[in-house]
């Protein structure tokens, strides 16, 4: 119990944080603050990664998105010399409608789920309102590609109740096929990264080396693009 | 099958003329024979039905059909006397001048192929009106006829006076068409039915008033065909034509198509639905015209004028014979001034050629001892025309008399007088341009026209002859039962034989042997009145085309340029124009603009999908 | 614990930000930034969904993994992206996207 009511302290915590350091990207005048609320951003979203227990991701993205990509943006933002915007974009016929926008967008999101959690409650499910099939469009629309099968997961899981649980046991079942019950009962730690590396180096290998090939050609590419070009 | 075979009149030339069009335009020759040889073909499918051949009633084609049967559109042909008899004169004519063509239109440099399917349309349509068995029919042929007199009258169409000459005619003929056009839709109302066939009997059960319109607009299309007075201005102009086509087409049968049509009815509808007032309009209609006509020649100086203004003299009688009810006596003389008519232009076409091409009859002069086989045909056509005794335009100009005299002495002194204009008229055009000595440069080298020229002449001038008497007319006027009653020696003979020689002594007086070298009748305001055909034309030209018209034309301007112009034209333009600059503001080139419009795209994406609208 | 609408709200609210920086911004570099915002935005439903998705104690690896191709996607395009920033300010001596539209003509 206490456990869980960390967890859910934690994450709250980190997801406004998160948020907010997002706004601060958009808001700083000086791109090397917008990288840095960049960086730590993304660190909250790697502590959120973790919150969900896919450790590996959690790594992932501190490694690429905090360590190289913010790197990179740094390195170009110095090397270009780019002064601060001396003041925000200029008059355009479109910038007064973008906040709104932003909310709008965010109004709708907040919207549907909120409609779907109301729904989601036991009485809404089986009412026959229209609700019930727009309630379930979105299910279909968020998990058409993987989506296991409706009964296992019912709406209300998905949408408004607590994610399922990691177990251990069933981990060290699907790493080691012939393990007796009690072996795979004693396992106390979650294997993510083993799993994880399981699925990429099996189902999606081929798939993992093309990535490699195009991060390849990413940096060919870019060494093309930035070479000086000497005339004559 | 072989009941089918009346369709081949109408099938024949329409084939020559849409290969000589398609196939041949670029080879003269073989679309001349093709041409030549349906005519031919015609010609002898027509003598073989007029020698006894019946192969029963052809089929009738729906061409349209309409639920309600009487207002669909059938093609059937009639093969009674009437019709057949008028093939004859409309293929038999229609042969001699398309030999005579060959000649006429030797070393001439347009496209002859064309000049062929002209001509060849032109004997498709006359046979489409010929052997109508409705009145829907005839209207498709009476077009058609139209339409082809327009390319031919316009056969020359580089010279603006022909192009000009060949839009008139055919928009004159427009004003006759409509009323036409009322006629039969009133014919379709009043009779129940367009065929010629269902009219008969039914005339009895019809109020009067509505008779009189119905004929009366039925007679507007025969005004224009038949160039009657007021509507008569079309066919002088039309001499701009090749004179083969003249001699075909606006002497002999086309402008004969209004009279035909009017006899057709006559027989159709009986002579009940004729009342006295549409008759009276008709023959003053007729009698106007042929006085009018009359009396415009004599002061003409140009051959085919001449000729023309005398067929539309002609033609003013054959209508007033139509008015006095005596159909018999109009196809009558429709049939002898078909042949001596033709052969009066074909002559005047050989003059013509052979003066290398000088229409002036003062600019000719002794012709007679330089084309003298020539000139004895014309003389025939000649003495046809102002009815000698013996010739065929006396036998049927003196029925028309009888008619007259019987009906309203007035038309009978009205007819008496035009012969006697008539023999003065033609009397001096054969003075000055035969007798005496040549007066110009194409005259002295005047010479015997071709073979090709002289056969046609030859035929018509025997047809000129010979063909009032009764044993040849009697089997060949286009009259169901036609007999030529024997003339009696009565008032109307020595009346005419007076009007002859009155004519005769007049023109002998005024013009001597031939020896003038200028009209001693021009210079007075009389005169020049005539040659200025009374200033008919001109008041068309400044009162219909300059006052009445240019009021409609401006008006019409108006709706154009502010209407369809302004409004609809630019004013669509402009709009599109302005939304099109609306939208182009979209492609500002600002990136964060397009993102907005991709947010925004998103948002109704996600709306759409998300709450299943 | 959390429900996984929680997690698409947080996904939602990124991915908004991002969409409004890339609007309201004009240095190219900082709408690069707002740009991986939104791809992270997109991650964080993708993890959430293969939690919400898995069975029998597991999460659903596949979404992951699809993860996982986002983030190398993104850096390959992060490279290749400000290398043409840095060929652009060197042609165009600016990096400010309102100067940036040639697009128009």
């Amino acid at each position: 119990m206490f456990e869980s009511a960390f967890c859910q302290i934690v994450f709250y915590i980190f997801a406004l944080l998160a948020a907010g350091c997002a706004l601060g990207v958009v808001i700083s005048r000086n791109p090397v603050t917008s990288a840095m609320n960049m960086a730590l951003c993304f660190g909250f979203v790697a502590a959120i990664f973790f919150g969900l227990g896919a450790q590996f991701l959690g790594i992932v993205q501190l490694i690429v998105y905090a360590g190289a990509i913010l790197v990179l943006f740094l390195f170009v933002t110095m090397m270009l010399d780019i002064k601060a915007e001396e003041k925000p974009a200029s008059r355009n016929c479109w910038l007064p409608s973008a906040p709104a926008l932003g909310a709008v967008l965010i109004g709708t999101v907040f919207f549907g789920l909120v409609s779907n959690l109301s729904l989601a409650l036991p009485g809404a499910q089986d009412s026959g309102c229209p609700a019930k099939a727009l309630c379930s469009s979105i299910g279909e629309l968020a998990l058409s590609p993987t989506a296991a099968p409706a009964a296992e997961a019912p709406a209300a899981a998905r949408f408004g109740g607590a994610l399922p649980k990691l177990d251990p046991a069933a981990a060290a079942r699907a790493l080691k096929p012939g393990i007796s019950p009690e072996e795979a009962a004693a396992a106390t730690s979650y294997p993510d990264v083993k799993l994880l590396a399981q699925c990429l180096y099996t189902r999606y290998n081929i798939a993992f080396v093309i990535l490699g090939f195009a991060l390849l050609a990413g940096t060919v590419g870019a060494t093309a693009l930035a070479r000086r070009i000497r005339k004559n | 099958m072989m009941q089918n075979l009346p369709w081949l009149f109408l099938l024949l030339p329409l084939l020559a003329a849409a290969l000589d069009w398609v196939l041949f335009s670029k080879c003269s020759k073989t679309a001349a024979t093709l041409s030549i040889l349906s005519a031919a073909a015609t010609l002898a499918l027509c003598v073989a039905y007029l020698a006894g051949l019946n192969t029963g009633a052809p089929d009738v084609y729906t061409w349209m059909p309409v639920a309600e049967e009487r207002l669909s559109l059938h093609l059937g042909l009639l093969t009674d006397p009437l019709a057949m008899r008028m093939m004859l004169v409309v293929t038999g004519i229609g042969l001699l001048v398309h030999i005579f063509s060959l000649g006429y239109m030797k070393g001439d440099t347009s496209n002859l192929s064309r000049y062929f399917a002209g001509l060849s349309i032109f004997m498709f349509s006359m046979s489409c009106i010929v052997l109508a068995d409705n009145l829907a029919m005839t209207f498709i042929g009476w077009e058609m006829v139209g339409f082809s007199s327009y390319l031919l009258i316009g056969h020359w169409y580089h010279k603006a006076s022909a192009a000009d000459a060949a839009k008139k005619a055919f928009i004159t003929n427009r004003v006759g068409d409509f009323g036409f056009l009322i006629g039969i839709l009133l014919t379709l109302g009043v009779f129940g039915s367009m065929n010629f066939a269902d009219m008969a009997g039914k005339a009895a059960g019809i109020p009067a008033a509505l008779l009189t319109a119905t004929v009366l607009c039925l007679f507007c299309g025969a005004v224009g065909k038949s160039a009657q007075f007021p509507l008569h201005v079309w066919l002088p102009d039309a001499m701009e034509g090749p004179t083969p086509v003249s001699a075909l087409i606006h002497a002999a049968t086309m402008v004969a198509a209004g009279v035909y049509m009017l006899v057709r009815l006559q027989i159709a509808m009986g002579h009940a639905a004729f009342t006295d007032t549409a008759c009276a309009v008709i023959a003053s209609v007729g009698a106007i015209t042929a006085a009018l006509a009359a009396l415009i020649a004599t002061q003409q100086d140009d051959i085919k004028r001449v000729l023309a203004y005398s067929t539309l003299s002609q033609l003013g009688y054959m209508v007033m014979a139509v008015g006095l009810l005596a159909g018999e006596a109009a196809m009558f003389h429709l049939y002898t001034h078909a042949w001596f008519k033709a052969l009066l232009f074909l002559g005047a076409g050989a003059v013509i050629v052979c003066c290398h091409h000088e229409q002036n009859i003062w600019k000719m002069g002794g012709l007679a001892k330089r084309m003298p086989l020539t000139v004895l045909c014309f003389l025939m056509g000649t003495c046809a025309l102002i009815a000698i005794p013996g010739f065929s335009g006396f036998f049927s100009k003196e029925a028309i008399l009888d008619a007259a005299l019987e009906h309203c002495p007035v038309f009978f002194w009205v007819g008496a007088g035009v012969a006697a204009l008539t023999t003065f008229y033609m009397t001096r055009l054969c003075l000055v341009a035969f007798c005496g000595s040549a007066r110009a440069h194409g005259a002295e080298q005047a010479h015997e026209a071709g073979a090709s020229m002289l056969l046609p002449l030859l035929i018509l001038a025997v047809m000129a002859i010979i063909s009032g008497y009764g044993f040849i007319a009697d089997a060949l006027v286009p009259y169901a039962g036609f007999e030529a009653h024997g003339f009696a020696v009565g008032l109307p003979f020595y009346v005419s034989l007076g009007s002859l020689g009155l004519g005769l002594v007049a023109a002998l007086l005024v013009y001597g042997c031939g020896k003038r070298s200028s009209d001693p009748l021009a210079g007075n305001a009389l005169s020049a009145a005539l040659r200025e055909r009374l200033y008919i034309d001109e008041f068309y030209d400044k009162v219909l085309i300059g006052g009445v018209q240019a009021i409609i034309a401006h008006i019409i301007e108006f709706i154009d340029a502010a209407i369809i112009r302004g409004l609809c034209v630019q004013g669509s333009a402009w709009l599109t124009s302005r939304f099109g600059l609306l939208l182009s503001k979209l492609q500002g080139g600002s990136l964060r603009a397009y993102t907005f419009l991709s947010g925004l795209g998103l948002l109704v994406l996600i709306i759409l999908l998300a709450f299943n609208f | 614990m959390i429900p996984l609408a929680h997690y698409l709200i947080l996904s939602g609210l990124l991915f908004s930000i991002g969409l409004a920086g890339i609007i309201i911004r004009k240095n190219i570099l900082v709408v690069f930034m707002c740009l991986e915002l939104m791809l992270t935005a997109a991650n964080i439903s993708l993890v959430a969904f293969s939690r919400a998705q898995g069975t029998a104690g597991l999460p659903v690896y596949d979404v992951q993994i699809l993860s996982l191709f986002v983030t190398g996607i993104a850096a390959a395009e992060v490279a290749i992206g400000l290398a043409l920033i840095v060929a652009l300010f060197r042609a165009r001596k600016t990096v400010e996207s309102t100067a940036l539209n040639t697009l128009k003509d």
